[in-house]
């Protein structure tokens, strides 16, 4: 209904808001039930915008990955843990706060499988039972089957067989995906279940196969160990090599080229090695001739400093194989010359001086994408050298990507965790501030675990993988998060955080700065501070009670009790929010199952209608057929009478009289 | 729920092998003056007979053969494919029959035992022994084929079987409910029973699981010497 003066204060004549159908009174930019179901949908992930694409604890704090995992939980744990994926009622996020660190102890060190796959960000934790599958995979159930499943494998289905049952698909499918894991991180063959499964091994094989397309087996696995390329590299030689005749490496020594097949794997990595010394193919050296390394002609070594070229053709030969003049006849010592390939290093042939390599980052970080204006400024290295050198540095490939248009690179968002305060986040660092009182070895656990993953270059993609590892607790994240930035930003961050607590809740404020209300000894944030630079300064363990004496001297809130206000304020600031997500969650679901029901209601109706008209139609239809039938009776009853009258005339003529006289008589 | 006999009752299908590629195995072993030729590979049965001769040729020539090979060579394959069987009937009912190996190849020994379902005609034996190789990490080259080889002439035996019941059946002229029960009732002896085989559950209880995986044995040089011996002093 549209409004009549007098119109409220933000009341625009001339706007239409699109959502709201092109109602006027607001633009949709100020439309703010729309603004509320954008934020909603961005706080779920269904929606992410672009300019949160780097690694942002703010924005963007999920992982950026194009294939998403999702936990399937499969084990019981506890009392209440359902057993069955599809009877699972709580919400995703929920779960993923409160189910994670059940366990007491706060040390990782309970981790065996430290999956350096780039696929799986998750590590496996024996103690949880939590088996990734691939999202698109979610439809999987245990108690069900599944549309994909009945149409991907019909045989099972059309009822043609009774070797070919909905039943004992389901037997076959559940006996492979647990057999699978009972050991996730080795990799499933189809021999291993085959055995133990009675049916076509061809049926079986196209079950296991497609078990295995849809991640619901062999996911996490390690892929094959020999690629098939290996496999025909080691059949073109083991072909080449006839039984009596042994191949040597170079002619006069007794080095074998490759070591025999039948001893098995040990064997088949000795032929590897060997193999790359063999002299490459044509067309690698062909294309990559000049960019990579030289090999010698002769013995295929690899000539990394020094060679001698053979001045008349295309032919190169080690230091060694000179010496010894191995290198073919008709050739002389003088027609090679001596060339030193070290020029040619990996950066091809270029050497970059520090001078040179600031220049590159400056110009980099002014003209972002323009590789011509960078390697204009940095005058004496050319557009590919540029592009190169940068790739090699430590932290240029995230340069490249921030490059793309963005405004900040990633050494300035790192800063924006310190300077923006943020309600989720302040939870995070309240419990990180606990794990600074008490939890020494933990932090110093995750400084370790950090530390590998600081010490590679740390790509964007591992950025996002560590930070955002989202099946690790919170304590965790932030544990791994306040060791990759500096101590002087996490302490800061750890007091705007406080600050923003303090300001929603008085409790907090209380006890963090009750020794400001009392105008005692000084802040507390200086005190934690200085905390947390002399707890990730010094490496070795010292006594907690040292540290601890210095808040116990300036405030007069005992230690602990702040500790636990800590920890209630975060938990609840979490639980609330939870809270909230679950509720409008719910309100969701009800709202589409009522559109559902609306629709099955409009379907049935317009069914009913159908039914009705097709009534009518019958009835019309039978109406006219019964007036056709009285005509055609009608009719009938004519010709019978005048077939009757002109046979009784008949009658009536010759025998009519006798007839009538009969009568008569 | 349908009656075993209905569901197991199709129309006749043309004589072909029940696998995906309609090739038969074939093996030779041609002695002509002194010189033994042993062999064995697969053969698409409807390669013109052109076809037959240019191979003959090729292997009498790339093995140095005597000429003498050459008619017996084009016989024998001539033979196998089964000229005299194509056109034929053959029922084709639920059969899933065991297929058994047990081959030397070179230095690989290999015991194996599985189910396969003759049905299916999706089946591809090449691709079981790829598999296979793959899966118990076989590196010599000449396994797999040999172990198609193998399974293709099991099947092939049991289709042979069945044309033959087939012919028996036409030649009987029982009525068609007599026709119904022959696949079931009569089969070639290599059939399981469905009912039973399917009945409880599909998983093999785990002491019977050692005798469904291959065993696979690696011989030394002298063994395969040693048996190589046998064989020529026993073929």
């Amino acid at each position: 209904m549209p409004l009549k003066p007098p119109y409220p204060r933000w009341y625009e004549k001339n706007a239409h808001c699109e959502y709201h159908g092109g109602v006027s009174g607001h633009a949709i930019e100020n439309c703010i039930t729309f603004k509320r179901i954008i934020q909603r949908m961005r706080n779920r992930s269904w929606i992410y915008f672009n300019n949160s694409e780097s690694p942002n604890i703010i924005q963007n704090p999920l992982s950026n990955h194009q294939e998403n995992e999702e936990n399937a939980i499969t084990k019981k744990m506890g009392k209440k843990a359902k057993t069955i994926v599809s009877e699972v009622n709580s919400l995703l996020a929920w779960s993923k706060i409160r189910i994670p660190k059940l366990t007491k102890d706060p040390g990782m060190e309970n981790k065996p499988r430290h999956d350096p796959n780039p696929d799986s960000t998750r590590p496996e934790e024996p103690e949880l039972d939590l088996y990734t599958i691939p999202s698109y995979s979610s439809w999987f159930a245990w108690n069900d089957i599944h549309k994909t499943e009945r149409q991907a494998l019909k045989e099972f289905f059309e009822g043609s067989s009774i070797s070919r049952t909905p039943k004992i698909y389901k037997e076959y499918r559940d006996f492979i995906i647990k057999k699978y894991r009972e050991d996730p991180s080795r990799r499933l063959t189809f021999t291993e279940i085959r055995k133990s499964l009675i049916g076509d091994v061809t049926l079986l094989h196209k079950v296991f196969r497609f078990l295995e397309t849809w991640g619901l087996i062999n996911f996490v696995a390690p892929l094959k160990p020999h690629e098939g390329s290996e496999s025909d590299d080691r059949v073109r030689v083991e072909n080449g090599v006839p039984k009596g005749v042994r191949v040597v490496a170079t002619p006069n020594s007794l080095r074998p080229l490759s070591a025999p097949v039948v001893k098995g794997k040990n064997s088949g990595d000795g032929v590897e090695e060997s193999e790359a010394k063999l002299p490459p193919l044509a067309s690698y050296s062909d294309v990559f001739g000049d960019l990579k390394k030289l090999h010698c002609g002769n013995c295929g070594d690899n000539c990394d400093s020094e060679y001698y070229e053979y001045k008349k053709d295309n032919f190169i030969v080690c230091i060694k194989c000179f010496k010894s003049g191995n290198y073919g006849e008709g050739i002389s010592k003088d027609d090679f010359d001596l060339k030193d390939c070290s020029e040619k290093s990996a950066t091809n042939g270029a050497v970059w001086t520090e001078e040179e390599t600031l220049l590159l980052l400056d110009s980099v970080m002014k003209h972002w994408d323009d590789w011509d204006l960078v390697a204009q400024n940095v005058q004496t290295k050319s557009k590919l050298d540029c592009i190169t050198k940068l790739i090699e540095l430590p932290f240029g490939e995230s340069l490249i990507d921030s490059a793309k248009g963005r405004g900040y690179s990633s050494s300035t968002s790192t800063n924006m965790i310190g300077i923006k305060p943020v309600c989720v986040t302040s939870s995070e660092h309240q419990e990180k501030i606990i794990n600074e009182d008490q939890g020494y070895d933990y932090t110093n656990e995750n400084e370790k675990n950090g530390d590998p993953e600081n010490q590679e270059p740390p790509s964007k993609k591992k950025c996002t993988a560590s930070i955002s590892d989202a099946d690790s607790s919170l304590i965790e994240q932030v544990a791994r998060i306040s060791t990759m930035v500096e101590p002087q930003i996490t302490a800061a961050a750890a007091e705007a955080a406080v600050a923003m607590l303090s300001d929603e809740m008085l409790c907090p404020r209380e006890i963090f700065y009750g020794d400001q209300i009392d105008l005692t000894n000084g802040p507390l944030s200086p005190t934690l501070r200085a905390h947390d630079i002399r707890e990730s300064e010094i490496q070795e363990r010292s006594s907690p009670s040292e540290s601890q004496e210095i808040p116990l001297k300036n405030s007069d809130v005992p230690l602990p009790l702040r500790i636990r206000a800590a920890v209630a304020t975060g938990l609840g600031a979490a639980a609330a929010h939870a809270k909230l997500l679950a509720l409008q969650e719910e309100r969701e679901i009800e709202h589409l199952v009522a559109i559902i029901i609306e629709a099955q209601l409009k379907k049935l109706q317009s069914k009913v209608k159908h039914c009705d008209d097709a009534e009518l139609l019958m009835e019309k239809e039978y109406a006219a057929i019964e007036e056709l039938k009285e005509h055609i009776l009608g009719e009938r009853i004519n010709i019978l009478r005048t077939t009757y009258n002109t046979g009784t005339s008949k009658l009536l003529e010759p025998s009519s009289v006798q007839s009538q006289t009969g009568n008569m008589s | 729920m349908k009656s075993p006999a209905s569901a197991s009752w199709k129309a006749p299908l043309k004589f072909r092998m029940p696998a995906a590629e309609n090739l038969v195995p074939i093996r030779l072993d041609i002695e002509v003056d002194g010189q033994r030729y042993k062999d064995a590979f697969t053969w698409n049965p409807y390669d013109p007979d052109s076809e037959v001769v240019m191979f003959a040729k090729r292997t009498v020539k790339d093995l140095k053969l005597a000429p003498g090979f050459l008619p017996q060579i084009v016989q024998f394959i001539q033979l196998a494919t089964f000229r005299s069987y194509a056109g034929q009937d053959m029922y084709v009912g639920d059969k899933i029959v065991p297929i058994k190996l047990d081959l030397r190849v070179d230095h690989t020994v290999i015991r194996d035992q599985f189910l396969w379902d003759l049905n299916n005609f999706d089946s591809d034996p090449e691709e079981f022994a790829r598999t296979l190789c793959k899966d118990v990490g076989i590196e010599d080259p000449e396994v797999g084929p040999a172990i198609a080889l193998a399974i293709r002439e099991q099947l092939y035996e049991i289709a042979i079987q069945n044309v033959t019941s087939a012919r028996e059946n036409r030649i009987n002229k029982k009525g068609r409910r007599a026709a119904e029960h022959f696949p079931i009732s009569k089969p070639s002896g290599a059939a399981l029973d469905l009912m039973k085989l399917f009945r409880s559950s599909v998983v093999r209880k785990r002491k019977e699981w050692d005798y469904y995986k291959p065993v696979l044995d690696l011989l030394s040089n002298e063994d395969v010497d040693a048996l190589e011996a046998k064989e020529e002093r026993s073929g």
